[in-house]
């Protein structure tokens, strides 16, 4: 099985017009008095890829813990698959938990365990597959993110990226509706953050899902993005498609764009095209 | 002509700074609130996470392979510290006690006096304070950083309980090793005891062993070694729940494992009080 599919196309796609399956309503967030969420309101998709855009420290990790009640708000609403998670204890949670993913910034693979007993751990805690047929999606898991035979190493003799990409086949391991994807490419080289973007790209294609994209990375936004969610000041400022963002959007963002090194206006486009 | 007086304008301060600045105690009463609002919250987070553990304990899913991982980890490999911290303090209470009793002629005694002291109270706080600076560092190390690099987020994330996989079984296997773990320090110290009793004290290890058997009662060991079920829940528990409500990064762990072994040692000196009177009681 190929790693991915280089002929895999990027860049902006009309965006799905699935059903809103996350929906937030007026959330706030304080943490010490600082208010870091103030008032979001956003819908996302079924199908869709939303990039979730902004500098560092702006709540981008924050809005994304709020889907799956890993933070809840001190204000407002987060409705999943059409359910509020916010009255909901931890093991009420647990049946939307088991439709969702979350890839976490470093990873957040168990180090005392090999790779294989990393990806296998899901399905042998929500399936009732014998081992054997686990070892077999195990596999099958690392082939898709490029990592075939490494399933006897453990966490600790892997590179960066390679535990990033174990951490995904762990999320995708029982095929979620919803993968959320935490700052996936930081501290990556450009060359691995591609590869992750491509792999965000084909598992959304091959299983269906929907994809939450965290990051501050502009190529990354727009190699993946069917759209962007620009949050800035605890608010979004923008959402809507890549084009249109570089086609004009709120000064901030075109203010975020050029301290990130990219020209904005009509030449944005191309010029990270180019890139 | 005199100079426009000048008008000086300091900080603004609030009527509650004021006031404070003014009555000077009562800050020190706001700050021995807020010190005992601080512990009452953790004396309610730890009583809710020893709900939860038990709830765990009696309820599926069971974690069997991980308890087995555990009594292996807390139990099988604090063995050499319990084993030799018994046996040296089997040697001491042995010559201590014939020093003592010397001089009422008192030396066939010996061999009781340390198999009382061992069983009914030095065997197990012993035993508990080692393990409570083994094992309960050890629980709260590795959960303190698998809080800071979000594997236990990960383990909610995937609809996983951190409550039944990681605290359920350090706590069972904390609770069911400490007993064996006692059991086994009781006897290396009498061995101890013995061992002086033999060699420094000319005694024939017949008459050792025969003043502990003819005087030793079915309670003097039970009574020790009940104490160590509470012992092992509080280590555990005080491991367990420092571990996860770590903060921060490395240094948070770092401070959070040493709190541990302080509170964890408190807790055995103080709770062994109680469950003395409690089962002299009974």
């Amino acid at each position: 099985m190929p790693v991915f599919d280089p002929n895999t196309p990027l860049g902006p796609r009309p965006a799905p017009a699935g059903d809103t399956i996350v929906e937030f309503e007026n959330v706030t967030k304080r943490y010490s008095g600082k208010e870091i969420l103030a008032g979001v309101n956003l819908q996302i998709r079924r199908g869709e890829i939303l990039c979730v855009l902004g500098p560092s420290g702006t709540g981008k990790s924050v809005t994304l813990r709020h889907i799956n009640g890993l933070t809840k708000p001190d204000e407002g609403d987060v409705r999943v698959f059409g359910e509020s998670v916010i009255p909901l204890t931890e093991d009420q949670l647990s049946p939307i938990r088991r439709r969702l993913a979350m890839l976490f910034q470093g990873g957040a693979l168990f180090d005392s365990m090999t790779v294989e007993q990393n990806v296998a751990f899901p399905l042998q805690e929500h399936t009732t597959k014998t081992p054997r047929e686990i070892a077999e999606t195990v596999a099958e898991k690392l082939s898709m993110v490029g990592l075939p035979g490494t399933q006897r190493k453990m966490p600790s003799e892997l590179s960066g990226g390679m535990r990033k990409r174990v951490a995904l086949a762990r999320s995708i391991a029982l095929e979620p509706e919803m993968i959320l994807y935490d700052e996936p490419t930081t501290g990556l080289d450009p060359l691995t953050s591609e590869k992750i973007g491509h792999l965000i790209v084909d598992i959304n294609k091959r299983i269906k899902t929907t994809s939450v994209v965290v990051t501050h990375d502009i190529v990354m936004a727009r190699t993946v993005s069917d759209r962007l969610a620009f949050l800035h000041q605890g608010r979004f400022q923008f959402i809507g498609t890549f084009s249109e963002a570089s086609r004009g959007g709120p000064p901030v963002l075109m203010e975020y764009f050029r301290s990130m090194g990219f020209p904005c206006g009509t030449g944005l486009v191309q010029v990270v095209k180019d890139l | 002509m005199s100079a426009p007086q000048r008008q000086v304008t300091g900080p603004q301060l609030s009527a509650t700074a004021i006031f404070y600045r003014r009555i000077g105690w009562l800050r020190f009463v706001d700050r021995f609130g807020r010190k005992g609002q601080a512990a009452m919250e953790y004396l309610g987070g730890l009583a809710e996470l020893a709900g939860q553990a038990i709830h765990g304990c009696i309820t599926r899913p069971f974690y069997s392979t991980e308890v087995m991982t555990q009594l292996d980890e807390i139990g099988v490999k604090s063995l050499s510290i319990t084993g030799i911290t018994a046996f040296s303090t089997g040697m001491v209470l042995a010559l201590q006690t014939a020093y003592a009793l010397a001089a009422f002629g008192g030396k066939m005694f010996v061999g009781r006096v340390v198999a009382l002291s061992l069983l009914r109270e030095l065997g197990p706080v012993l035993t508990a304070l080692m393990v409570g600076g083994r094992v309960g560092s050890g629980i709260t190390a590795e959960l303190g950083s698998m809080v800071v690099t979000e594997q236990v987020d990960a383990l909610r994330a995937m609809a996983i309980s951190p409550v039944r996989r990681l605290v359920v079984p350090r706590v069972l296997a904390t609770v069911l090793m400490l007993p064996v773990l006692t059991a086994l320090a009781d006897v290396l110290g009498i061995l101890g005891g013995l061992l002086i009793a033999v060699v420094e004290l000319q005694m024939t290890a017949q008459d050792y062993l025969t003043s502990i058997w003819n005087q030793l009662a079915i309670s003097d060991i039970m009574s020790g070694l009940s104490k160590t079920f509470f012992f092992g829940f509080e280590i555990a528990l005080i491991g367990c729940f420092n571990g996860m409500r770590v903060e921060g990064g490395a240094s948070a762990v770092g401070i959070a494992t040493t709190r541990t072994v302080v509170l964890a040692s408190i807790c055995v000196l103080v709770s062994d009080f109680f469950l003395t009177k409690l089962f002299l009681a009974l």
